[in-house]
């Protein structure tokens, strides 16, 4: 062999080599990254759990599994109690459910809820042409990103005693309802926040599923109903379950809005991790995140097992052609479907858009009532003239949009790297993505702590300390927080898919990551849209982390501006929390003219 | 202290603000409080040829020192911040500049959408003495330096301005070395009103104080004078209140209540009701029945409050200053010292034990008791002054209300109390 031939041989080599490689070297990035800015961190709290005076004791775990505050009826099982007896009482109607009993029990309603606001819009988006379906499709995220006290701004003001329910129920002649400071006002604000992320799951999972296999159950007989249940509803009803999973473990460490729509006879266990944190008890407080932690991580392997096994193979290409909201064949069924999509279009205007124009209303409305735009003056004002250590909103927006391009861009690999690791068979691997979604089950108060110590303490190596804070920082610590819903939304599709393809690419020599990027994420590339779109709006909402890591006044962020412009005044908070909607309802609306609604084959 | 409160956004525990009050202390070991070396700091950035690519990754490295340990800027405000370590501390930037006091405070001391006094007073004490000031706002407030002290990383601030009795319990109870020095000589210290100073060690110097009362709309209901007559049928789901655990306002108010009723025959506050068998306890349970609302934070029973959802709230006796800024309708805004009462919560100041400028400290402290400057904070932070030799408008007070009677606990009843109260409080309270 001569040397050109050599040398040739070798840069052909290399570059595949590389390609051959990527996929490990992604995954070791990865991992890297997580451990840094998230397992490390995490465990520097944790470990309070169990650290007694330079010893090891599980006393802190013991004491809150036996206490009936916590665990209600069941903390006598912990107490040696006999499991019959509890029983008995449990089903008794004064049984006591305890804080971690009834955050679970307020959870699961919030995910009932959630799912039952999220599936009607999920096949109005999915199924259904009309004028601005994308663009609507493209907002449905908003909600994800409203700092809470907007939330309850818009809600005291949508379902207050003097609310805008309240006002059309008396003018309809109908009695007024008292739905504040009940579980009722916190299910229906959580379901506010996560029906929109069942919705744009499933519906990305709904545009996935290919038309010709519904061409063929049809063609051999199949009536529309049975070709839904048996074609259709397998490939969807995944998607549901990650968003209702999704949605008990978020709504299982809900904190803020608990208290202020509900009140503190409502509180649920991220109340006390906070109290707990603030108060420096930090070894009842890691012991108290530890199990809400195990309870989250229970949920979502069980989750993961089921996702696993229900698995449909497809080879989705096509998607399913879209209905006309009027229909062009006035049949019985077709018009009973746009009937019910009509009341659930009534019921999604007071639950979803009545508290954000609520909350829009309060940023123009003056102090006597009058419509004013004093409060944008007012941010225009802040932006002249804040002194440096003060918040502008123009580099909160800037910063806001910077952090949650970057924070997409790092999420997108990650996350489609960890749904390709957890898509392999392999022993345990169940527990790999189950710890790979940890972020979205670890206490929000316990996460902020941590990054303090961890990133902005850093660690000390060989009489040097390490630290880590600022613009790159946050941006990393937000992918860590957006990454999960790549997985998440990404690996059931690539679950499903039919393995041949990916086997044929491989046999005509396309290296695995080529496979990948060829054939693969084509394939699923609404789910990796709406994926990159949930880690987007991740970013744009984050303020635990960021708070820790900005360490000067030019690295806040939008929701950190609305909490600076909090006062007796709603309107300079509500003013930047309409901004915080603008700017990120055009980006989303960005993201997805981006992605595009093309697929490969 | 500013009202102009707030929580955070997606709850983290950002005492922000709102609360820019404590929390309740762990009945903690008693330690020795004295005077602590202080340690000058000296800090190496590291320039090597790495540093640039750190910095850009938002890592700094830094020499530690054996037994000094070098803090970095996390949450100094004003300083550029970004990527990179700091460089503001007193003595970095070598010796021919003016000295730089870094003052740590919370975040509505200098950015409020109303009024702060973190700006005027910069201003003000840079024109008087040759030096900078720079406000540090971390989140976790005065955690954040006892979590500093805990890690071992130093202390990056001079002083810090803004807590309270409950705080400084708090801190004490946490770290067995001493956070703040002695205040020591301060003048104007002699100026502080009675019954305002808390630590009984000398080392915070309150600054400001506000009280925490009834505020109500004039409009829909009249407040009653007593205690027992928030129980009345006729208040029945008429007050909002505040988590204790999680807000100033709220803990005030529990506080008050133990003031009034006691903390049971075991305990170890008698109240005034002088009925050793109905205590806080007890009447929390009857306020219960009669449907008060408990609410996260400070803005959370405000908001309800201004939507009309209930005609009484909890807040501070400055109400009508702002109420009157915003052009408001005053009989809305209505003050009721309840048995002619209101919790105190004096804010105090101290200097860092580890600051490497204790004299510059001690300057800014006596500047902060200046009658003019005393007059300045009250009306920026809307509270009022710790000194009585204060300069304020002669009709500062038709609007900011005193109570007759100030009750407040002191540090030693505080100590090992306060976290039982509001633990035995919430187990009450919850409903499951």
């Amino acid at each position: 062999m001569s040397d050109r031939d050599r040398r040739s041989d070798g840069s052909r080599s290399l570059p595949d080599r590389l390609e051959g490689r990527l996929l490990t070297l992604l995954a070791v990035a990865t991992s890297a990254t997580l451990v840094v800015a998230f397992y490390y961190p995490v465990a520097t709290v944790l470990i309070e759990a169990v650290r007694v005076d330079g010893g090891v004791s599980l006393g802190a775990f013991a004491e809150i599994l036996r206490d009936p505050f916590y665990f209600g009826e069941a903390a006598r099982l912990f107490a040696g109690e006999s499991p019959t007896a509890v029983a008995r009482d449990l089903v008794s109607p004064d049984r006591r459910l305890g804080i971690v009993g009834f955050t679970a029990y307020q959870a699961a309603l919030s995910t009932v809820a959630s799912v039952a606001l999220g599936l009607p819009a999920a096949y109005l988006l999915a199924r259904f042409e009309f004028p601005g379906r994308r663009t609507i499709r493209s907002l449905t995220i908003v909600p994800f990103v409203l700092p809470s006290i907007m939330v309850a701004v818009g809600f005291v003001a949508t379902f207050g005693r003097n609310g805008t329910l309240n006002a059309v129920l008396g003018a309809l002649g109908l009695p007024a309802v008292d739905l504040l400071f009940t579980l009722e006002a916190i299910v229906i604000a959580h379901a506010f926040y996560n029906a929109p992320l069942v919705a744009r799951v499933t519906t990305a999972a709904w545009e996935s599923v290919d038309a010709g296999a519904v061409e063929t159950a049809r063609s051999l007989g199949a009536g529309p109903v049975r070709a839904f249940v048996d074609v259709v509803a397998p490939q969807v009803y995944p998607a549901v379950l990650t968003g209702a999973a999704l949605t008990f473990v978020f709504t299982f460490g809900t904190f803020p809005i608990v208290l202020a729509l509900g009140g503190f006879q409502l509180a649920t266990v991220e109340v006390f991790v906070y109290r707990l944190v603030r108060d420096l008890s930090y070894a009842e407080a890691a012991a108290l995140a530890i199990i809400e932690l195990v309870i989250s991580l229970g949920v979502l392997l069980a989750y993961l097992r089921y996702e696993a096994q229900s698995a449909v193979r497809s080879r989705g290409a096509r998607p399913l052609p879209r209905k006309p909201l009027l229909p062009s064949t006035p049949t019985v069924r077709e018009w009973v479907s746009r009937v019910g999509l009509a009341a659930y279009v009534a019921v999604a205007a007071v639950v979803f858009l009545a508290p954000i124009a609520s909350m829009i209303l309060a940023s123009v409305t003056g102090g006597d009532g009058a419509l004013t735009l004093e409060h944008y003056r007012f941010l225009a004002a802040r932006q002249r003239t804040a002194a440096a250590f003060q918040v502008r909103p123009w580099p909160a927006i800037r910063n806001s949009l910077g952090f949650a391009v970057g924070a997409t861009l790092l999420a997108l690999p990650m996350g489609v790297v960890v749904a390709v690791l957890t898509t392999r068979r392999y022993r345990g691997r169940k527990l790999v993505d189950a710890a790979a979604m940890a972020p979205l089950a670890v206490s929000g108060i316990v996460v902020g702590l941590g990054l303090l110590r961890g990133l902005v303490f850093g660690v000390e190596v060989a009489g040097w300390r390490v630290t880590a804070s600022g613009a790159v920082a946050i941006v990393v610590a937000h992918a860590v927080a957006g990454y999960p819903f790549v997985v998440r939304t990404v690996a059931p599709g690539l679950e499903a898919l039919d393995r041949s393809l990916v086997e044929s690419a491989r046999a005509l020599g396309a290296s695995r990551a080529r496979a990948l990027r060829d054939v693969e994420l084509p394939l699923v590339w609404p789910a990796v849209v709406a994926g990159a779109a949930f880690a987007f709006a991740i970013s744009i909402g984050e303020f635990t982390a960021t708070v820790v890591l900005a360490t000067g006044a030019d690295a806040y962020t939008m929701p950190i501006a609305i909490e600076r412009f909090i006062g007796r005044r709603l309107g300079p908070a509500t003013a930047m929390g309409v901004v915080l909607l603008v700017v990120t309802g055009c980006s989303f609306v960005v993201i997805e003219r981006l992605g595009g609604e093309s697929r490969g084959l | 202290m500013t009202d102009d409160e707030t929580t955070d956004g997606r709850g983290f525990p950002s005492d922000t603000g709102s609360d820019e009050d404590g929390s309740g202390d762990r009945a903690g070991d008693t330690e020795a409080v004295g005077a602590t070396d202080r340690h000058t700091r000296r800090r190496v950035l590291a320039l090597g040829g790495a540093a640039g690519a750190a910095a850009l990754a938002g890592c700094s490295a830094e020499r530690t020192n054996d037994d000094e340990g070098a803090g970095d800027g996390a949450g100094s405000d004003g300083e550029g911040g970004g990527a990179g370590g700091d460089t503001s501390e007193g003595d970095d930037g070598g010796d021919d500049e003016t000295p730089t006091l870094t003052v740590a405070t919370y975040t509505n001391f200098i950015d409020a959408p109303s009024v702060s006094p973190g700006e005027w007073l910069k201003e003000e004490f840079e024109s008087r003495f040759d030096a900078t000031l720079e406000w540090a706002t971390p989140d976790n407030e005065i955690n954040y330096y006892v979590e500093r002290a805990q890690s071992g990383v130093g202390i990056d601030a001079d002083v810090y301005v803004g807590f309270n009795t409950e705080d400084l319990v708090r801190v004490d109870s946490e770290l067995d070395d001493e956070l703040f020095a002695e205040a020591g000589d301060i003048d104007g210290a002699e100026d502080v009103r009675d019954g305002l100073s808390f630590d009984p060690f000398g080392r915070a110097v309150p600054f400001d104080t506000g009280y925490v009362s009834l505020v109500y709309d004039g409009t829909e209901t009249e407040a009653p004078a007593t205690f027992e007559g928030l129980l009345d049928p006729e208040h029945a789901g008429a007050l909002i209140a505040q988590n204790p655990g999680s807000s100033a306002t709220g803990r005030a108010f529990l506080l008050h209540t133990v003031n009034r009723f006691g903390d049971g025959p075991d305990g170890t506050v008698e109240g005034e009701d002088g009925d050793p068998d109905y205590d806080y306890l007890d009447y929390w349970a009857d306020l219960q029945a009669n449907d008060v609302r408990v609410l996260g934070s400070w803005d959370d029973a405000y908001t309800a409050w201004s939507n009309g959802e209930a005609p009484m709230v909890v807040s501070y006796s400055t109400d009508q200053v702002f109420a009157d800024m915003e052009g408001a309708n005053l009989e809305e805004h209505q003050i009721r010292f309840v048995n002619d009462q209101a919790y105190a919560t004096p804010e105090g100041m101290a200097v860092f034990a580890e600051t490497d400028t204790p004299d510059l400290a001690r300057e800014f402290m006596s500047f902060m008791l200046d009658p003019e400057v005393q007059g300045e904070i009250a009306q920026r932070n809307v509270a009022f002054p710790a000194t009585d030799t204060a300069t304020l408008p002669d009709d500062y007070a038709e609007l900011a209300q005193e109570p007759a009677d100030p009750v407040t606990f002191t540090y030693d009843e505080l100590r090992g109390s306060v976290g039982e109260w509001i633990e035995a409080w919430e187990r009450q309270f919850v409903g499951n």
